[in-house]
């Protein structure tokens, strides 16, 4: 009887992400192929229709890189608590709860000029982000409560809060009754940088880049890696477990709220229910296809958002919207799981050894 | 033998081997159970105790050798094989749903159909009034003491019908008044016509609660169903522990031992999660350039007293002083900034990452040393690295490889290497060279001579009497948390050493 596992290999292969994606990649379009065929499409119409309004020009690649700000960021939270083992399950909680935070400073000071308003609106989207994962911070640290639960949890109250606010007290009177707050004042949106894309794409980049390069450089990074590898190691070479888990979770929500106040100031000229639209959890699919290493996902992220732009994208050249995203989650499906080969092999082995035969 | 095919024994376990990867646990080990009786079955730690009686309750196919109960081979291939033939075993770590009732954790899996729970209840109560188990089968697991945990998994066993009971160390988490109230539930049992194996490192209980007794060394038999009468602690620990051959690389001092203390424990307490003092009252002391080898088997607060000393084990409290400097109250980081230094037990999983890479691991103890401002200096975490891997001769194939790639005695002389390289005034070394081969042996205890005379007091945890003869000025032996003697070891015996360690008293049997 022959039974097939997945073993860890002892190094990850080389590269193992970039290939990981682009074999993914290839077998996902593949399979996309034949559906696309089968389905009376040209996949090579597809596919570069889907290329060019993604990667083609410099307004594809606008697109692209505006969806792929609130991905990466989202996938760092995810993949920055990730690195200590923890799940924080609640990005899209805590992007709406920075995106509150913001909402709240430009409601407060809507006076105040650009320079001094984004930057406040900003740091108090991160502080909204943080403040969210600080209930499950504690109760993970202090008192050994599953993250995953709560984080996932306090998604439903930041969506609730979100929508008694845009149905409530900061519903637009002049909205025509839809539930949405009042427009932000002007010179709180993020400048131009070039077609389509703004300033968030930058800070965004810093952040993401930038926190893999403190991650994997600085000494505090070196701690969490023991932190995430080996929690008896850690506590033996003297690094608190407690407060690494705090803090680790903390900045994961700080992260994720960082992305609402971008979606805010930047995408958006108001605040709404739907303000983030599913990035948090689509953050968690960034952090696994990066492998949870922080270093990992802003190239993840431009990927994804341009996988997302050119699915989005063919769908006016009369492909179901249905077949757009079937193709979208093949290629999800087939990085993962290359993904996956690239951390663990499939070894063969019997099911139980027969060894009594005498 | 010649007898086994006139009256059957209840287990016969013959020339079993067990082997994983890397690893022999069972090398042909044998074991006679006779009908109704209550057989003890010894061993030091990685014996092959467990791994035998996992090929008995059908959790591991032996690769080779025999497994017959009642004269009848047997080939269990899974546990449910086992319990379908009447073994039962009850596991040191208890497999019971606290929020399940005493009678829904007995009849768990092992009940027709959906009957009513105050029959089940009513079953179980009569079960118990029968062999003795005092018990309240209405009641929730949680809510029970250790004791009481047991009594259900013995119930367990028993509503399954086991006529072969393994009881997996099972005084190792009961109060001395529950070990006797055990002693009697097996002879109940064994009056029943069942057989009980008693797994255990204790005499005084195996003297007290068994009819013979077998003794495991290495995965294999070295001694078969003795009658617990003809048993001594001295035989025992020789049994367990190995041949008493002569000595010959007893070391001998250059130096004389320096005046000052290197290290100074006293009235050091630590209590397990059971409240139970495993370390119970230590206090000992290592002068510079000393080595002190503490000696006992596994299992008896070596263990959570060296955490306690290196500020681990947040259970333990007493005093601990480096070299005249009270440390007590210091966390473990500036412990070992104060000098002392600590190889643990577990090197993988403790005192190495096993994913992490050789460079990373090498600066465990250095990184902020190395460090320039928040970040770390490569080069110099590089250099560090390459300096603990030339001077203790670590084989690596690639620095940036993941520690787990590296053989045992590798591992070992990079994280010994790694706490010497601070510089130490104290080194605490728990079982340094267990498992490792004869080279890596070698080098672990010429790197702790060198240490010794360059006036490091060393506190050396071993179960290898061998070894500590060999190394140590002073012979410190532990048993149930405490230090129960004290021997030099240029005139001690190891029958002396060995009663000691296995709870006899010493000087009765010196």
């Amino acid at each position: 009887m022959m039974n097939m596992r997945l073993v860890r290999r002892d190094t990850p292969l080389a590269g193992g992400q970039v290939r990981a994606f682009v074999v993914g990649l290839l077998i996902a379009l593949l399979f996309g192929a034949v559906l696309l065929i089968l389905s009376g499409h040209s996949p090579i119409t597809v596919y570069s229709k889907m290329f060019d309004s993604a990667l083609g020009s410099p307004r594809g690649w606008s697109a692209t890189l505006t969806r792929a700000v609130p991905l990466g960021l989202a996938g760092l939270a995810v993949a920055v608590a990730g690195s200590m083992g923890m799940w924080n399950i609640g990005a899209e909680g805590q992007i709406i709860a920075g995106a509150i935070g913001g909402a709240w400073i430009a409601r407060i000071a809507p006076e105040l000029p650009g320079p001094v308003l984004i930057p406040a609106m900003l740091g108090a989207a991160v502080l909204g982000g943080a403040f969210l994962a600080l209930g499950p911070a504690l109760a993970r640290s202090r008192l050994g409560v599953n993250e995953i639960i709560t984080t996932l949890m306090l998604n439903e109250v930041a969506i609730r809060v979100v929508r008694y606010l845009v149905n409530g007290p900061w519903k637009d009177p002049e909205g025509n009754n839809f539930p949405i707050a009042p427009e932000l004042p002007e010179q709180s949106a993020l400048p131009t940088l070039f077609e389509r894309a703004n300033v968030g794409v930058l800070i965004a980049a810093v952040v993401v880049i930038g926190f893999g390069l403190w991650a994997s450089r600085s000494a505090w990074g070196y701690e969490l890696k023991i932190a995430g590898s080996s929690e008896k190691t850690a506590e033996y070479v003297g690094i608190s477990m407690r407060a690494k888990l705090f803090t680790v979770l903390v900045l994961s929500g700080a992260i994720a709220g960082l992305a609402g106040g971008i979606e805010l100031t930047g995408s958006s000229s108001r605040l709404v229910e739907g303000v983030a639209n599913g990035y948090g959890f689509t953050g968690i699919i960034v952090a696994a296809l990066a492998l949870m290493r922080p270093s990992g996902v802003a190239a993840v992220a431009v990927a994804l958002g341009a996988v997302q732009i050119g699915g989005e994208a063919i769908q006016t050249q009369g492909v179901p919207s249905a077949t757009s995203n079937i193709l979208q989650a093949l290629i999800l499906f087939g990085a993962l799981t290359a993904a996956v080969f690239s951390e663990y092999r499939l070894v063969r082995s019997a099911a139980v050894p027969s060894g009594a035969a005498a | 033998m010649a007898d086994s095919a006139a009256t059957p024994y209840a287990v016969e376990l013959d020339g079993i081997w067990k082997r994983f990867p890397g690893v022999i646990a069972n090398a042909g080990a044998c074991l006679r159970v006779r009908p109704g009786s209550v057989h003890a079955v010894l061993g030091e730690n990685g014996a092959g105790k467990t791994t035998l009686m996992n090929v008995l309750a059908g959790v591991y196919l032996p690769d080779e050798g025999d497994v017959r109960l009642d004269g009848e081979d047997r080939h269990f291939s899974r546990p449910a094989d086992a319990i379908a033939a009447g073994v039962g075993m009850v596991h040191q770590e208890f497999r019971l749903i606290p929020t399940f009732t005493v009678a829904e954790n007995v009849a768990l899996g092992a009940s027709p159909r959906l009957i009513s729970r105050s029959a089940i209840e009513k079953d179980v109560a009569e079960l118990a009034e029968r062999f003795g188990l005092a018990t309240v089968p209405g009641r929730e697991v949680w809510q029970l003491s250790m004791g009481e945990r047991q009594r259900v998994e013995i119930l367990k066993a028993l509503w399954r019908d086991a006529k072969v009971l393994i009881l997996d160390e099972p005084t190792a988490v009961l109060t001395p008044a529950e070990a006797e109230e055990l002693g009697r539930i097996t002879s109940t049992m064994a009056a029943d016509g069942r057989s009980i194996i008693f797994i255990s490192h204790k005499l005084d209980e195996v003297t007290a609660f068994c009819d013979e007794a077998t003794v495991l060394r290495g995965g294999a038999t070295v001694a078969e169903s003795l009658p617990v009468e003809t048993l001594n602690g001295a035989m025992l620990a020789e049994l367990m522990v190995g041949e008493a051959t002569e000595v010959s690389q007893r070391r001998t001092r250059t130096a004389p031992v320096a005046e000052a203390n290197a290290l100074d424990v006293s009235e050091m307490w630590v209590t397990d999660v059971h409240g139970r003092n495993v370390v119970d009252g230590v206090g000992l002391t290592v002068r510079q350039g000393e080595i002190v080898g503490i000696a006992g088997v596994a299992g008896n607060g070596q263990r959570p007293l060296a955490d306690a000393i290196a500020g681990l084990n947040s259970n333990g409290v007493g005093l601990v002083e480096v070299a005249g400097k009270d440390v007590s109250a210091l966390p473990p980081r500036a412990r070992n900034a104060a000098g002392l230094a600590y190889v643990p037990e577990d090197r993988i999983g403790v005192g190495l990452a096993p994913r992490m890479n050789v460079v990373e691991n090498a600066m465990m103890r250095a990184y902020r040393d190395l460090s320039n401002g928040p970040f770390i200096d490569r080069d110099a975490a590089e250099a560090h690295a390459e300096t603990l891997v030339e001077d203790y001769n670590v084989k690596v194939g690639q620095m940036h490889a993941p520690m787990a790639a590296l053989s045992g005695g590798n591992l070992q002389r990079l994280l010994v290497g790694r706490e010497i390289a601070g510089e130490p005034t104290v080194l605490v070394a728990a079982q340094p060279t267990r498992g490792l081969d004869v080279q890596g042996v070698a080098a672990i205890q010429r790197i702790l001579l060198e240490q010794s005379a360059s006036g490091v007091g060393i506190l050396l945890i071993s179960e290898d009497l061998e070894e500590l003869f060999a190394l140590s000025d002073r012979l410190l032996v532990m048993h149930e948390g405490r230090i129960v003697g004290e021997f030099d070891p240029d005139v001690a015996t190891r029958s002396e050493v060995g009663a000691a360690m296995a709870g006899a008293n010493a000087e009765a049997d010196a």
